[in-house]
């Protein structure tokens, strides 16, 4: 009894410890704060190339960025700085505001000394989630699989000055109480001038476009409700991030409204309502949007692609790109949008897609894509 | 006396009462828990209840909760304190009265197995514990600390009750046992049967081995009828918590904490969860491993070996096949600190035989152990990636909202940790956040794996996506205001169409706004308690703790506690009864 019972503890202890190695799997945890590492052996060795990049993907997660280093091929061309600012992005851009949640490697081509593997990487960002793909080579070392890393160039500009043409308006508030948006002027004329309403497997989706008639900035917001045959609302939401909110003089904005879970066969009416706000506002950085083409990815997903090109003196941290897809009689038929999650240094482009749903690709004709942006301090 | 003899005296309770105030006292005095995980939410609580004792309905957090989501005892008992020293040093005041409520705990609860002077040695240690210090400067669990103190206090009532069937004893341990459960509902429901059961089995092997008079079948009969009348207390004490958890059961997607993380995996998470709460008390595993497989101590050892694997949270499968569901929605650095509470009689045996045979060696050794784990508990506030965001100044957010009619819009903080509470707590203005995962009833809230709106980026997908859908809807809410302290989410405001309005703190805090959004308005709710649960709510907890206070003071003990059956024996002769 007196060896017996503490061994039977130690022994379930260990034992329940190993099952939970070996079966659980790791538990969901916070985000960004526990670093660490794993007690020493318990690391599984990276005897597959599977095994290696899930070694190396969670380092780079929990920013054990010597580590991380220090797994890759003595072949790869890529310093510790620039294996970082691969990872970690650079410039404010989102990236560097982002968090590796989630990731899951696959085989694509596989001999004994040299392994090609796909990874579908699932990023926290502040405006949403974001998936990467991200295709990586392995090598064999030895009795063990290691990545090799490809260089990584920082994007760099030459020193230049460029001149500020663009128009910008200000607003000169009446006391220092009021607030954004100026109370003692009329609103900016804005107008829906179009409206779409479809079903889609995820619910009912309102969209269109609006344009700012007037000759001065609008902050818009378009906000819609949804009413069934009896008058009730069944829903009422809003445009979210969905639309361009700073409207110039004359600027169109295409708008998408999701309403989750929503059959619009219930639906008998919308109720659509425009809010419009004077703001100041600057014409200034403009991005341009080059080389927009209808295509499919890699994975098959229909998308629009193109670059966006920075045609200012400033630095654009994070690029949101909205598209609104037309048909041939110019109706509306889909408005998407996305995240460029590398920033754009003044007078550089960047690639950007947005996908379009399989089942719209073949009705799309025409296309007109909008451009929001956010800068660090002019927010 | 000889200097050996002096290490083989009992160190009388109101000398460790004294360590325990010259220990924590000056840190309390400090508001050192002040910047605490919890601290706030309890200084919040409280202070609804100095404002409304009879109206547990809030309308500060969530857009309106029910306050009898949480026993309220620490909570009026600040409130109470509050009207005198401020609802700060209100907090710390009953916090100092859990922390010298425990070792008192430990003393009673290590008597019923060990001498008076190995449970003096555990009480005595019991101050040191890295694990208190955890609870009370890092996570701020006032409740948890306060609660185990007292059913510290009354498990040596249930053993006399049991093995004595001494009616004094059944009154004090029922009330002593409510006014704990008064204190906090996760040691109520899942404490109260780690630390029951070894003392009922310790209870059955007395009456069993004839150290006491009672058979084993009115030690079980007593036992149980202690049970009934305390779960019909309980159920009457915190009716309304029982109403509001029967009625809105707890269905949220489960919201991931770190102590249910594999320690193995990561040496952060084993750290912050094994190494800081246990500290020196690590090197004692494996004395408490050879000497509690005595016949006596068995019941002990293994109330402590369950809930030291329950401590470990995820890194063994145990604690999810017993708890199920439930194992989803606690958090697991409470069983450690339990198991350490559980460890501290051995312990206390553990020092004594240390003083006996090494005597002035053994006693530096032991202050040093007892010193290094207080130390590290209170390096690692400063050090630990958890730590709070701490003092941060919200005077001016606080000043925004309560200006201007500003507090007819609801708020949200973004960035601000356990400071939300202290902002709402000083603002007369609602927000749709709050600290409080239980008593979320917003779908924005529970429909989302994540828990408070203002730490949202650490739950990653499930927390921006909440925090999204609680922006998308912020008209419907009124929330108009949003004051961010992490330039973090400044891209999705942008995007989403809310404007920066103004800063504070030379740009640290930043205000933005919405400009379309209509004032607040009550959101409808099944949930408002009815006056009556108000006038249970304000009356029950409290009077019960005061009923207790008045017992302790009316019903003194004729004799020396506990109970006890004089084991083990004086130190000449233990050996022979240390092990079986």
């Amino acid at each position: 009894m007196k060896i017996a019972l503490p061994i039977v503890f130690v022994a379930v202890t260990t034992a329940l410890m190993v099952l939970a190695l070996s079966g659980a799997g790791p538990a969901r945890g916070t985000v960004g704060i526990a670093g660490g590492w794993a007690m020493y052996g318990l690391t599984p060795k990276a005897s597959t190339p599977q095994q290696a990049l899930t070694n190396l993907l969670v380092d780079v997660q929990r920013r054990n960025w010597d580590r991380a280093f220090r797994a890759l091929s003595k072949t790869s061309a890529v310093d510790q700085q620039g294996f970082i600012e691969d990872w970690m992005g650079s410039n404010g851009s989102l990236r560097s505001f982002s968090a590796l949640e989630d990731f899951d490697p696959r085989p694509l081509h596989m001999t004994d000394d040299q392994a090609d593997m796909r990874v579908y990487i699932h990023w926290s960002t502040p405006v949403g989630p974001i998936q990467d793909v991200r295709d990586i080579q392995l090598v064999r070392e030895g009795d063990v699989w290691r990545a090799v890393w490809p260089k990584f160039q920082p994007p760099t500009v030459p020193a230049e000055v460029i001149p500020v043409t663009y128009l910008r308006w200000d607003l000169v508030t009446g006391s220092a109480e009021d607030q954004w948006g100026s109370k003692n002027v009329d609103a900016p004329h804005v107008r829906i001038i179009s409206m779409n309403a479809v079903n889609t497997a995820e619910g009912a989706v309102v969209m269109g476009e609006v344009v700012n008639e007037d000759t001065i900035p609008a902050f818009v917001n378009v906000n819609a409700t949804l009413v069934d045959g009896s008058g009730n609302a069944i829903d009422d939401e809003s445009s979210f991030d969905k639309i361009d909110h700073v409207l110039l003089p004359k600027q169109v904005t295409p708008y998408r409204i999701d309403f989750p879970d929503i059959d619009l066969s219930r639906v008998k009416n919308v109720r659509m309502d425009v809010k419009a706000a004077l703001v100041p506002a600057s014409a200034d950085p403009v991005i341009g949007v080059m080389d927009q083409k209808l295509d499919t990815d890699a994975q098959g997903k229909a998308v629009l692609h193109g670059d966006l090109l920075n045609e200012s003196g400033q630095t654009v941290n994070i690029s949101h790109v909205i598209a609104s897809f037309y048909d041939n009689s110019g109706k509306v038929v889909w408005v998407s949008d996305g995240y460029v999650d590398r920033a754009l240094l003044p007078q550089s482009s960047e690639p950007f897609a947005v996908e379009i749903p399989k089942s719209l690709s073949g009705e799309v004709h025409n296309f007109h894509v909008v451009v929001n942006q956010y800068s660090l301090g002019r927010s | 006396m000889s200097t050996s003899r002096s290490y083989s005296r009992p160190i009388p309770l109101l000398a460790i009462l004294l360590v325990a105030l010259a220990v924590h006292g000056p840190l309390l005095l400090m508001q050192l828990p002040s910047g605490s995980f919890d601290a706030n939410f309890h200084i919040f609580f409280a202070s609804h209840y100095a404002h409304h004792w009879f109206e547990p309905w809030n309308e500060k957090w969530f857009a309106g909760f029910s306050q009898t989501t949480y026993p309220p005892l620490t909570h009026q008992w600040i409130a109470l304190f509050s009207t005198i020293v401020g609802l700060n040093m209100g907090y710390m005041l009953v916090q100092l009265i859990a922390v010298l409520l425990l070792p008192v705990g430990v003393y009673r609860f290590a008597r019923i197995w060990v001498d008076d002077r190995a449970a003096s040695y555990a009480a005595l240690g019991s101050v040191f514990l890295g694990s208190l210090s955890f609870l009370v400067y890092q996570a701020g669990q006032l409740a948890t600390v306060a609660s185990a103190a007292l059913y510290l206090n009354a498990l040596p009532y249930f053993y006399e009750w049991m093995s004595e069937a001494r009616g004094r004893s059944l009154l004090k341990g029922i009330v002593v046992s409510l006014t704990a459960a008064a204190a906090h509902h996760v040691t109520l429901i899942f404490g109260v049967v780690l630390f029951a059961g070894p003392v009922i089995w310790t209870a059955c092997l007395d009456a069993h081995d004839e150290r006491v008079s009672a058979s084993v079948a009115g030690v079980l009969s007593r036992a149980v009828a202690f049970g009934l009348m305390v779960v019909a207390g309980v159920a009457a004490v915190l009716l309304p918590y029982w109403l509001a958890l029967i009625q809105h059961p707890i269905h949220q997607i489960p919201i991931p904490h770190d102590s249910r993380a594999n320690f193995l995996l990561n040496s952060t998470i084993a750290v912050n969860y094994f190494v800081i709460p246990y500290g020196a008390l690590i090197l004692a595993f494996p004395f408490i491993l050879v000497r509690g497989v005595s016949r006596r101590f068995i019941p002990l050892l293994c109330g402590f070996w369950l809930t030291f694997i329950f401590g470990l949270g995820g890194t063994t499968p145990l604690p999810r096949w017993l708890l199920g569901r439930a194992y989803e929605i606690l958090t697991f650095e409470r069983f450690t600190f339990w198991a350490t509470l559980m460890a501290m009689p051995l312990v206390g045996v553990l020092a004594a035989q240390l003083l006996d045979r090494f005597q002035a060696k053994a006693a530096v050794a032991l202050s040093l152990a007892a010193v290094g784990s207080i130390g590290g508990a209170l390096w690692w506030l400063g050090a630990n990636p958890y730590r709070p965001t701490g003092q941060m100044n919200v005077e001016p957010v606080i000043a925004f909202l309560n200006r201007d009619g500003h507090d007819s819009y609801r708020y949200l903080t973004l960035g601000f940790g356990s400071e939300l509470g202290k902002v709402s707590t000083y603002t007369s203005a609602g927000s749709v956040d709050g600290d409080y995962n239980s008593a979320r009833l917003l779908p924005e809230m529970t429909h989302y794996g994540s828990a408070q709106l203002t730490n949202a980026k650490f739950y990653g997908t499930a927390g921006m996506a909440s925090l999204r859908a609680m922006l998308a809807h912020a008209n419907r809410y009124g929330l108009k205001f949003v004051f961010v302290h992490d330039p973090y989410y400044e891209p999705l405001l942008t995007f989403v169409g809310w404007r920066k309005i103004e800063t504070f703190n030379n740009g640290q805090i930043t205000a933005w706004s919405k400009d379309d959004v209509p004032p607040a308005h009550q959101i409808p709710s099944d949930a408002i308690p009815p006056p009556w649960q108000g006038w249970l709510w304000g009356t029950l907890p409290v009077g019960v703790s005061f009923l207790a206070i008045f017992l302790e003071l009316l019903l003194t003990e004729e004799r020396p506690m506990p109970v006890g059956v004089g084991f083990p024996a004086p130190a000449e002769n233990r050996e022979q009864h240390y092990v079986a």
